[in-house]
């Protein structure tokens, strides 16, 4: 008799466990539990309320309160504050930007880096993602793609270090030069405009490489049979059928590789030289010396960001899209 | 399509794969010189530059310092992530573009003004520089990926399965944690590697926002500046292994969520 008891009460638990009576369904009906939920949920308003509001002061205050804060301590005369002082708002943080060319300098180079690079990483990347999309099986596909993932994920830093090691004068492309006798002395690559475009291309060309092969990927090629059908040749059909398509991946590929390159400050540092300062270098300044000069480099900071936010809805705008599907 | 178009096509295409793998191999390479001299040709071959690492007190303590903070600012992004993707993916309300604008923020945001930002940010909240200011700038940095990545799933899951459990009377919060939250774990397995790696290998909001005490990337960084050494290779040669095993792993598991639904 107690055998069967304890049986039944076995199966009870087990039917227990999947209905009614598991941390779950204890806590559902626990007294605490349904007197504060009552309350919580009363109505559809406040639940939709409820849920709400933590990710309402997330964005607010951790996305945007950074920037705004950067945006107002931009036109204080002093910042951090120093005990006993007041900080004035003043509009000199802004206007010293225009003062010097050691600060003007930078800034356009930076825009400019970013606009040639932006171009030949488009350039560059566009056969090979069509290449993949269009002439690679489909299983390899994805295979490439995976592999090329990994230097994707490895940082900024030790893939900048790889390409020091590639560019340096006792590099690989110096070695492989004088081996093939077409040099003596090594060339110079590092610390000049080419070394940190190299540097850029290979940390940013991915940000254009997927986009573009997910548009490319995406044509049907019955529309370059029919094109050819028509008596299109191959440009035309580039031209005419596969760019137009594609625009969408160029568009927010290129906005990616623009808004990132703009914003390295490392492989500036590590592979760029005197002649190479970009405004990342000259932001970075203002906060290494003592704090007085934070101000000032919120304002250049600023700058650039009002700049290549600017420059990227432009674009955005140019090609025919809202900037609301560009992060897929 | 010409033939030489096609040819010249595949030849971008293999040099572009050699491109991006040739620094790297050749960073391996040089962690195995026996020598202390970056360059060409490599004569000797040596361990002990590898070896050297792990025997490293120094370097082992910047690793541990790092990797907690990746463990910290994931969990954080994660939750947080999730809890925004669960409010933005499924509710119609006014404003919402902008939320969502809101929320993707971070993630356009250009990398040097984004560490300035945080900075003065954490000046403002009076948080010292140091290990809790990279961990809420990672934070900060991540959630984008995350939501995007949590809205993304969650749109597959069928309503039919949130009012079956409702019917069997599950409150929206029970609901969450056993039909929502199981049905998301593959999509937070993919977003949690994701942003360990992100914080893991990032360079710039660590420096600006850290104390003296580096995190890897930083520690190379400074490294770099005071010469090239094998050692350094060695390093990010543990650090490139490392990163692409995790990251294999995720895109895997992401893969799998991708087939699934």
């Amino acid at each position: 008799m107690a055998q069967s008891d304890s049986k039944l009460a076995g199966v009870e638990r087990a039917g227990a466990s999947g209905n009614g009576r598991s941390f779950w369904g204890r806590l559902l009906t626990s007294d605490l539990y349904q007197a504060v939920s009552a309350v919580l949920f009363k109505t559809q308003r406040r639940r939709f309320w409820l849920l709400a509001s933590f990710p309402l002061f997330w964005v607010v205050f951790a996305h945007l309160g950074p920037i705004l804060r950067m945006f107002w301590i931009s036109f204080l005369d002093s910042y951090p504050p120093t005990a006993g002082t007041v900080p004035q708002l003043t509009l000199a943080n802004w206007g010293k930007f225009f003062e010097d060319a050691i600060f003007v300098m930078p800034y356009f180079r930076t825009l400019g880096f970013a606009f040639v690079l932006t171009l030949s990483t488009l350039i560059l990347t566009y056969p090979v993602a069509y290449f993949l999309a269009k002439h690679v099986r489909r299983n390899r596909q994805m295979l490439f793609l995976l592999i090329l993932l990994i230097p994707f994920w490895v940082g900024e830093i030790v893939r900048t270090y790889a390409i020091m090691i590639l560019l340096g004068n006792n590099g690989a492309v110096n070695l492989i030069l004088k081996f093939l006798g077409l040099i003596d002395r090594p060339i110079p690559f590092m610390y000049t405009s080419f070394s940190l475009g190299i540097g850029i291309i290979y940390l940013t060309s991915l940000y254009m490489l997927l986009p573009l092969y997910s548009a490319l990927e995406k044509i049907p090629n019955t529309y370059l049979e029919a094109a050819a059908d028509l008596g299109a040749g191959s440009w035309t059909r580039f031209w005419r059928v596969t760019l137009p398509l594609s625009k969408e991946g160029i568009a927010s590929g290129c906005t990616l590789v623009f808004l990132i390159s703009t914003g390295y400050y490392a492989t500036p540092v590590l592979l760029g030289g005197p002649s190479t300062t970009v405004f990342a270098e000259t932001i970075a300044g203002f906060f290494h010396v003592a704090g007085d000069q934070w101000p000032v480099g919120a304002a250049f900071a600023s700058i650039m960001l009002i700049t290549t936010l600017t420059a990227a809805a432009i674009f955005l705008k140019i090609m025919g899209r809202s900037g609301k599907g560009m992060m897929e | 399509m010409t033939r030489h178009t096609r040819i010249l096509m595949s030849v971008i295409y293999w040099a572009f794969i050699v491109y991006l793998f040739v620094p790297l191999v050749l960073m391996v390479m040089m962690g195995f010189k026996d020598s202390k001299f970056i360059g060409f040709p490599i004569r000797g071959w040596t361990l002990e530059w590898y070896t050297g690492i792990f025997q490293d007190a120094e370097i082992l303590g910047v690793f541990g310092y790092s990797m907690a903070i990746a463990i910290a600012s994931t969990v954080l992004s994660l939750s947080i992530g999730t809890w925004v993707a669960c409010f933005l993916g499924p509710h119609k309300f006014r404003g919402k573009l902008i939320v969502f604008a809101l929320t993707c923020l971070p993630a356009v945001v250009p990398g040097i003004i984004s560490a300035i930002s945080l900075r003065i940010f954490a000046r403002g909240l009076e948080i010292e520089p140091g290990m809790l200011a990279i961990i809420l700038g990672h934070t900060v940095h991540n959630v984008p990926f995350v939501a995007l990545v949590v809205m993304a799933r969650l749109s597959t899951l069928p309503p039919s399965h949130i009012e079956a459990a409702r019917d069997l009377g599950a409150d929206a919060i029970v609901a969450f944690f056993r039909v929502t939250l199981p049905y998301l774990v593959p999509a937070l397995v993919g977003a949690g590697v994701f942003c360990m790696l992100l914080s893991f290998d990032d360079f710039v909001r660590s420096f600006f926002l850290g104390s003296y005490e580096p995190t890897l990337p930083v520690l190379i960084f400074a490294m770099l500046r005071s010469g090239m050494s094998p050692e350094i290779n060695a390093i990010s040669a543990v650090v490139l292994v490392l990163t692409a095993i995790l990251g294999l792993w995720a895109e895997r598991s992401m893969r799998r969520l991708n087939k699934g639904s």
